[in-house]
């Protein structure tokens, strides 16, 4: 299936996997090989059966036809995952199995199968259980709580719990859709080092620069098949993108024009606030009718909290906020939202929907105490109009996957016109089809006039889009630039570190 | 002069660890249960059980260790109700540790009448006669049974073996997360299993501590609570097995000093002064909520049953 010629017996082989739930079947006849000491990036739009497929591989499921051979001709049948563990496989899964009340090293002991029955205190260079950690990350100190870690750094502890199992075979599902671009630079270069050792990894992803960063080969998959598979280098940007999409369509969604007008809609006025993790001091901002404002920086650095006190919804402890001249600061959130202000909060699973609802209360739910509910013919056009999968109006929230909740807020709140538009991570779990449609809604919100606060990490997609980009870290406004060609990456990502002082 | 006052410490020392022994026994064991993720409020039950048990079995065989084997294994046995509500029939904990609670109340009623007055020999007193000499030790040791010591010696050793072993770690990541357990091949049921059952048998060895050898008597509930107070001290402990220790025997010393004033012949409302280790619990369970609001020490899963 390579085109490489010379290249070793497979590590894996599946031959024919078919996998469906329920009605809809989730890998439709696939057959791969992967290969120890090769990183095979498999990209793919959400659902397209990408994660499902390594799920089988990793024995979570069991295909419904077709063969996994492992590990040469003998038969090494996976049913569960403690058999793939023992045939050497490891998956790294979005949702970490660490235990934040414990430490590094207490999580690692949990999952080493040679944890001694008393564990001693031993120097950490010479810890056979850290030996990993020291080779990936040194920087983290072992004796310091999971929970007190940044999520890149819990990746790579659980990185480091699937490699003390001495694995030969590590499957990452999409690893760097919680990183910053700096910790996922980091995590290209160590999957790099570990193909070069030896080991094969399977990166399963919908970004583009993983894939260029760190792949040998490239497997693509729609709707349940395996449309390519390909070395790296024999495929461009825009082959990728066409295989991946099954369209001609490449373009992103075009950026907005300038603001009509500097007369700021939204205004923050030495704001200050605080919440368990997060400060803010001192923020001014004005946003303009139809200004798209960037904010970046890494997470956990006050932009959410920020958002928070703008929608309302959380206290602040000083200054004001204003839309249109008049005060929303000290209003309940009910009053100042819909119609006025569209919010698309940071974890729309916790923050931005009733699980136990349904989609179509859902929908409805800033309407509840004024309109009541749509009629269902509506939620129904709504849903499909935002293409959050299925749009079924019965169906509740929690059953939902990550992307497509994110798109059912995205559907209640953009769904109207309104004078502010406050949008936290509004693409994270999409891929680049809905991707593009959030950002063609939020743009059209500009151009009719709603002053966009916009906090995202997807740097390259403010330095195209934003008009304004500021970067926060600490709680404060470290620098606020007029977008243009001179601003790079580069200046944005040292600043949202703290590095620019060097 | 000074070797009196020493007497009189170690006199005091003394029936602050007798008081507390039973409590330390029991609150060790809930502390075990809690730290894997299981509140268990029938703690109160299995203390009388095991009250009830040692004591009837130390009049029958004029032996009070065995008497203490027996009370442990009936709070070890009423544990199994616990164990099947909560983790076979998955009821709510709160719920189930009322039930085992008020079983033990009422089986210990009923079965106890006939045992209302009788007598029984403790252990013996670490230094039978002599020692006058050494001036604290002396009186300290002519008042003190192997069961304070033990008790010592097993708070210790449970906070060394929940830090520092393999099997104390699984029980720790179980209270944290049963499901992040269980992805690590370990099961977190079965933990959870042994974690009542430890807890039942330490209840009951604390309950037959009481009766045995601290009383000397057998009353219908007799423990006054103290499998409840438990259930707070170990709140009070935060989390942790080496401060259950002290906690307790504040609490003894508090119960000691109600003794020595009504020795004294105070006049003060003798109910009314029995409530003071009680009263004094709540004030220190007060204060440690505040202080533990800041930081939670609480098993992550255990958070689980109060939602």
């Amino acid at each position: 299936m390579t085109e490489t010629p010379a290249r070793a017996a497979p590590f894996a082989s599946l031959l024919g996997i078919c996998k469906s739930f329920a009605a809809t079947c989730a890998v439709d006849d696939v057959s791969i090989d992967i290969y120890e000491g090769q990183v095979l990036a498999l990209l793919g739009e959400n659902g397209a059966g990408k994660s499902t497929l390594m799920k089988l591989l990793y024995g979570v499921h069991e295909p419904d036809r077709g063969k996994i051979i492992v590990d040469g001709p003998g038969e090494n049948p996976i049913s569960s995952p403690l058999d793939a563990m023992r045939l050497g496989i490891g998956m790294v899964f979005q949702n970490f199995a660490l235990i934040p009340a414990l430490s590094v090293r207490e999580n690692l002991l949990l999952a080493w199968p040679d944890t001694p029955v008393v564990i001693k205190k031993i120097k950490p260079q010479n810890d056979p259980v850290l030996k990993k950690l020291y080779e990936i990350a040194p920087q983290i100190d072992p004796f310091q709580k999971v929970g007190s870690l940044s999520v890149g750094e819990q990746q790579l502890v659980e990185l480091c719990k699937i490699l003390n199992l001495s694995t030969r075979l590590v499957i990452l599902d999409e690893p760097t859709s919680v990183l910053t671009p700096a910790e996922a630079e980091r995590l290209h270069g160590f999957v790099r080092s570990l193909a070069e050792n030896g080991v094969g990894v399977v990166f399963i992803t919908h970004k583009f620069s993983d894939v260029k960063a760190c792949a040998d080969r490239i497997a693509i998959m729609r709707r349940g098949q395996l449309i390519e598979d390909v070395e790296a280098q024999s495929i461009d940007h825009d082959g990728l993108v066409r295989a991946v999409m099954g369209t001609d369509a490449t373009s992103r969604a075009d950026p907005p024009g300038p603001p009509k007008s500097d007369q700021p809609r939204l205004q923050i006025r030495g704001l200050s606030a605080h919440s368990r993790n997060e400060v803010l001091e001192d923020i001014n901002l004005n946003i303009a009718s139809g200004e798209i404002f960037a904010i970046a920086g890494v997470s956990g650095n006050g932009q959410s909290l920020l958002a928070e006190v703008v929608a309302g919804v959380h206290q602040l402890d000083d200054g004001d906020v204003l839309l249109d001249g008049t005060s929303i600061a000290r209003h309940a959130s009910a009053q100042i939202m819909k119609p006025h202000v569209a919010y698309i909060p940071e974890a729309p699973r916790i923050n931005g929907c009733v699980e136990d609802l349904d989609l179509g209360l859902n929908l409805a739910l800033r309407d509840l105490s004024t309109v009541g509910t749509k009629p269902l013919a509506n939620v129904r056009a709504e849903l499909e109009k935002f293409d959050v999968r299925p749009p079924d109006p019965a169906k509740k929230a929690g059953d939902l996957s990550g992307g497509n909740l994110q798109k059912l807020v995205i559907a209640r709140e953009l769904a109207d016109y309104g004078k502010a538009v406050l949008a936290v991570y509004p693409t994270m779990g999409l891929d680049i089809e809905a991707t593009k449609a959030v950002y063609a809604r939020i743009f059209s919100m500009a151009a009719a006039g709603a002053a966009v606060l916009w906090i995202s990490e997807e740097l390259d997609d403010m330095l195209e889009s934003a008009h304004t980009i500021a970067v926060m870290r600490s709680g404060h406004i470290v620098e606020q630039f007029k977008n243009s060609h001179h601003l790079t990456r580069q200046k944005i990502g040292a600043l949202m570190t703290g590095a620019h002082d060097a | 002069m000074e070797t009196d006052l020493m007497a009189l410490v170690g006199v005091w020392c003394a029936a602050t660890l007798r008081s507390a022994t039973p409590l330390i026994f029991v609150t060790l064991g809930e502390s075990l249960g809690q730290r894997t993720g299981i509140i268990n409020l029938g703690a109160e039950g299995e203390m009388l059980v095991g009250a009830l048990a040692g004591f009837a079995v130390a009049t029958q065989t004029d032996s009070a260790s065995l008497g203490l084997l027996a009370g442990a294994l009936a709070g070890g046995v009423l544990s199994l109700v616990h164990s099947a509500l909560v983790l076979a029939a998955r009821a709510n904990q709160i719920a189930s540790g009322l039930a085992v609670m008020i079983i033990g109340i009422g089986l210990t009623s009923y079965i106890g009448r006939a045992f209302v007055g009788k007598k029984v020999s403790s252990l013996d007193n670490l230094l039978p006669s002599g020692g006058e000499a050494l001036a604290f030790f002396g009186p300290f040791l002519q008042q003190t049974t192997l069961a304070g010591p033990l008790a010592i010696a097993a708070a210790a050793f449970i906070s060394w073996w929940i830090n520092n072993t393999r099997s104390g770690l699984h029980w720790r990541s179980t209270g944290e997360s049963a499901e992040v357990t269980l992805s690590n091949g370990i099961n977190p049921i079965r933990i959870r299993f042994y974690a009542i059952t430890v807890g039942g048998l330490l209840a009951g060895l604390g309950g037959a501590i009481l009766s045995v050898d601290y009383t000397q008597t057998w009353a219908q509930e007799m423990t006054k609570g103290r499998g409840l107070i438990a259930v707070g001290l170990v709140i009070v402990a935060g989390w942790r097995p080496a401060l259950v220790l002290p906690v307790c025997l504040f609490f003894g010393f508090t119960e000691a000093a109600v003794f020595k004033l009504q020795a004294m012949g105070i006049t003060f409302s003798s109910h009314l002064l029995s409530t003071m280790p009680y009263v004094t619990v709540i004030l220190v369970l007060i204060f440690a909520h505040l202080r533990a609001r800041k930081s939670s020490q609480m098993p992550n899963d255990l958070k689980a049953v109060f939602q």
